[in-house]
């Protein structure tokens, strides 16, 4: 078979190519290499892995919520604050008593407000939290805060959504359209905004001035306010329904984003079912943390107020500590005071991916944004599992 | 209860020096190559710490999730794979290790849309005899030069089992291999020339060359004629559940076999001292110690960012500096809201450029502008449960020199970026006459950053060092004992001896593995 084809080449190029590799290397200068390269160092514009902030400034809401204006700690490393787009969160890292966790904001500031140095941060207390209770009560102007670097995939994306964003927002779920809107009055992005906006009573409407100032500013913004409980002129009442989503939705094509508490998203998405709208134009921002796993389809009977042992292999340690089912594997490890890593806390972004070692967990078939491979090898998001046996866990720790 | 977890909280130096940990293997970085690597160690016995900065092992060979889509993020086409009946090598190796994942073959080699003057539009299939043919109807008179084109790559295949076999006696090598000798080092072109092959037939025959990164007149004969030859032989493949589904099947065999993977450890420093590796420190700290290190990160990270400036052979820095890394890539994933029977579509691979002369290819991904090659996968094709009913995935890439993004700033990042996806959904809707903007559900944008993002090379580096001339693969077998210039540290990657690609890496990783067992229970 070899040699049959018959070729007019000089077999020596192949000897020689040593030689040549030699010469190519003793002629290359032996001085040091380069530390960083620019696409890196833009990539780190956007990423850093954590953000180190002072609290510059503290403005109290009416509804018991609170804006923080966070600037660079330059004594900690940080110069300059991290790119995004309207619509993505900073998880904030946060010791409570003895737990340790990140816990998710959506940045309210503009992306450009980013590029003047300042974040703001709306936290809007909830009744029963652990989180916002424990910034409302504690953080103070000159605060030292660590943050990690902006994610998420609430954002407005041209090449895929309607020029026509049609915001769903309840109590604190308003944050991210804030920054929408100011980044559409400020140039950064192109598209038109309406969003209906459901509060309980007209006085505690958290940012209204400031959306107030928006809409006189620019109109590509409108705001529709609905109120539950309270009927009042130039507002509307009730909830938000499909008839109100079409009778201020533009006639023409339009992407609908939702944002708010787990129970909004309850109603909204039977209003939304009703609009019969593809799939592609209807978009959510994360539901965050959950508990009670038992009101989710599947859930295996008799479980209920159970308590687990949980065994966590880190490295080549163990710990063991009690776990109970209607808590998520991750609320249980920061309990236990391991800072496990965590983003979203919604079963979605996948930076907890953690292997199970034994044991089961029950995960709502809903909320299960694992990938395919990671069910075939055992693979789990604790934020979004729930102990309905002993289980072990592998966690990668940093 | 055991405590002194390592936490961001609790830093592991408080543990103090003296409790460095030690293994017979450690492996830096979980891509392929160091995947493969470490589960090779891990299988004959040694002790075997892979350690990976990310939180999933794979590198590139990963997926991620947008709405009900997951996507592949970077394998097109798996070469060297092979049916059960007709195995290749990969296909081999992650039997022998136990690698229980299930690889689907890729039906076509490929479509290719030229829209310039000079153009065409074909479907090539696999098989060699079924591919000579197609393109004898398309380049009459190709036929004979096609056909010695394949016989010539298998005369390689049957140098690189000889050469493999240890120290190569010239004497043979000029009876034997003589075919191969006069070919091996040459550019693609020069042979194809040689072979009298016409230059439209040239033209489609050296499509794939946009998976390698290094246009025909510098890509070696040797690499590029047994890509093709195996690709067309043996059929491409892929996994059903994305690359991600392999990446964690050689990651569980590592541990069936006793060894340990730790992610989220990132490692700071590489110890030398006395022209040895003896281990690595982590970036909380701690000291491992090794009897081999392997590393699956790139020597300029290595030698650039994580060795004691004094303890830097010479060698390395003139290697390193000797070599050039520019070559990443731009992907766009797209989710689409219809099937691809609903839009029309019925091929795996389209490779879309307004010029079919890979040097003129080439020369345009220095500019963000002029570059309009694109190569569309529609996952769907040869995977249809890679999606839900009623939707597909697509997916483009474009190569760029990493010159052309100098003008992208953090300001400009998003525009830039949605611009060029944008160029590439309207060229790829152009070439083949099918309407994907319009069911847009999910669309993610890879750039450049993003590979230097999870890859941490050197501007998102994708190819590693540019594989040509006195660095194609050749070269690089023959001198790799002769130029480890650091005792008790290998190399394994895109910038090993195999160059780049995933089957390249999965078969550099898993000998890599075999010098390390060699190196330690090999009575040294």
């Amino acid at each position: 078979m070899a040699n049959e084809v018959n070729l007019n080449l000089d077999p020596r190029t192949f000897m020689n190519i040593i030689p040549e590799r030699r010469a190519a290397i003793e002629a290359a200068p032996d001085t040091p290499l380069p530390t960083d390269f620019p696409l890196n160092r833009l990539m780190r514009a956007f990423h850093p892995e954590h953000q180190h902030l002072v609290i510059e400034a503290v403005e109290t809401h009416d509804g018991d919520a609170k804006s923080y204006t966070l600037v660079p700690d330059r004594e900690n490393g940080t110069d300059s604050l991290a790119y995004f787009s309207a619509g993505q969160y900073v998880s904030v890292l946060l010791e409570i008593g003895g737990s340790k966790l990140y816990k998710p904001y959506s940045i309210r500031s503009s992306p450009a407000d980013a590029q003047r140095r300042r974040y703001i941060l709306t936290v809007k207390r909830s009744e029963g939290g652990f989180a916002s209770p424990y910034i409302l009560d504690t953080w103070k102007k000159g605060r030292r805060v660590t943050i990690t670097g902006p994610e998420g995939n609430f954002t407005y994306e041209p090449l895929r959504d309607a020029k026509h964003i049609v915001g769903l927002a309840g109590g604190s779920g308003i944050t991210p359209f804030y920054s929408l809107a100011r980044a559409i009055t400020d140039g950064t992005e192109d598209c038109d905004l309406t969003l209906l906006y459901g509060s309980r009573m007209a006085d505690g409407i958290l940012l209204k001035d400031e959306f107030d100032a928006v809409c006189a500013e620019c109109g590509s913004v409108k705001v529709i306010h609905i109120l539950s409980d309270e009927s009042r002129s130039g507002f509307e009442h009730g909830f938000i329904t499909a008839e109100l989503i079409k009778k201020y939705a533009p006639a023409g094509d339009f992407s609908l984003f939702v944002c708010g508490p787990q129970a909004m998203y309850d109603f909204v998405d039977r209003e939304i079912n009703k609009l019969e709208l593809p799939p592609r134009r209807v978009r959510h921002e994360l539901f965050g943390q959950i508990g009670n796993p038992e009101r989710y389809p599947g859930y295996p009977p008799d479980h209920v107020g159970k308590t687990f042992t949980l065994t966590v292999h880190i490295r080549a340690e163990q710990r063991q500590f009690s776990c109970s089912a209607s808590e998520s594997l991750l609320v249980a490890l920061e309990r236990a005071g391991i800072a496990a890593l965590s983003r979203c806390r919604s079963g979605e972004c996948g930076f907890c991916h953690s292997r199970l070692i034994s044991g089961e967990v029950y995960i709502p078939p809903d909320k299960d944004k694992r990938r395919e491979a990671d069910e075939k090898y055992g693979y789990i998001h604790p934020c979004m599992s729930f102990p309905v046996s002993d289980v072990a866990l592998e966690l990668s720790m940093k | 209860m055991v405590g002194g977890i390592a936490t961001e909280f609790v830093s592991v130096k408080e543990r103090g020096e003296n409790m460095a940990i030690s293994y017979d293997v450690v492996v830096v970085g979980a891509g392929n190559a160091g995947l493969t690597a470490a589960a090779v160690t891990a299988k004959t016995g040694l002790k075997t710490l892979l350690l990976e900065r990310h939180n999933i092992p794979g590198g590139s060979a990963s997926s991620f999730r947008r709405g009900r889509f997951e996507f592949e993020p970077s394998l097109h086409e798996m070469a060297g794979y092979g049916s059960a009946e007709n195995p290749g090598d990969v296909r081999n190796i992650f039997a022998e290790l136990g690698v229980g994942v299930e690889l689907l073959p890729v039906k076509d080699a490929f479509r290719a849309v030229i829209t310039g003057p000079d153009g065409y539009d074909l479907v090539m299939p696999t098989g060699i005899g079924n591919f000579v043919r197609m393109l004898e109807q398309e380049v009459p008179g190709s036929a004979e030069s096609v056909t010695n084109f394949f016989k010539l790559a298998g005369d390689v295949g049957m140098a690189l089992g000889y050469l493999g076999k240890g120290k190569p006696d010239p004497q043979i090598l000029q009876t034997e291999h003589l075919n191969f000798m006069k070919v091996a080092s040459q550019p693609v072109s020069v042979v194809l020339n040689a072979l009298n092959m016409p230059k439209k037939a040239q033209h489609i025959l050296l499509t794939y060359w946009a998976y390698m990164g290094t246009p025909i007149s510098e890509f070696a004969f040797a690499l590029y004629s047994i890509m093709v030859h195996r690709y067309v032989d043996m059929k491409a493949y892929i996994p059903k559940m994305r690359s991600h589904e392999i990446s964690l099947g050689l990651e569980k065999c590592i541990r069936d076999n006793g060894g340990e993977v730790w992610f989220n450890t990132e490692v700071v420093e590489f110890l030398i001292r006395d022209g040895r590796c003896y281990g690595v420190r982590t970036k909380d700290g701690l000291e491992i110690h090794a009897r081999q290190v392997i590393s699956n990160v790139i020597p300029h990270r290595v030698f650039g960012n994580m060795v004691d400036k004094a303890a830097i052979p010479v060698q390395e820095l003139k290697r390193a500096n000797a070599r050039s890394v520019k070559f990443s890539a731009f992907c766009v994933y797209l989710g689409l809201s219809k099937s691809p029977e609903e839009l029309g579509i019925k091929d795996y691979s389209v490779f879309i450029s307004s010029t079919p002369d890979s040097d003129e290819q080439r020369r345009r991904m220095r500019t963000l502008d002029k570059n309009d090659f694109t190569i569309m996968n529609c996952l769907n094709i040869d995977n249809p449960g890679c999606s839900p009913d009623g939707t597909s995935i697509l997916w483009a890439t474009q190569l760029y020199e990493t010159e052309a993004w100098e003008g992208v700033t953090p300001e400009n990042y998003k525009a830039t970026k949605n611009r060029l996806a944008k160029k590439a959904i309207e060229q790829y809707e152009t070439a083949v006459g099918v309407k994907i903007s319009d069911c847009i559900e999910e669309i993610s944008i890879a750039t450049p950053a993003t590979f230097a993002r999870y890859l941490d090379t050197p501007d998102g580096a994708i190819y590693a060092y540019h594989a040509s001339g006195w660095d194609a693969m050749l070269p690089r077998i023959m001198t790799m004992r002769d130029e480890q210039w650091v005792q008790g540290l290998l190399f394994c990657g895109g910038h090993g001896t195999r160059t780049i690609g995933y089957s390249s890496t999965y078969i550099n990783g898993y000998q890599t593995g075999q010098m390390a067992v060699l190196d330690l229970k090999g009575g040294h």
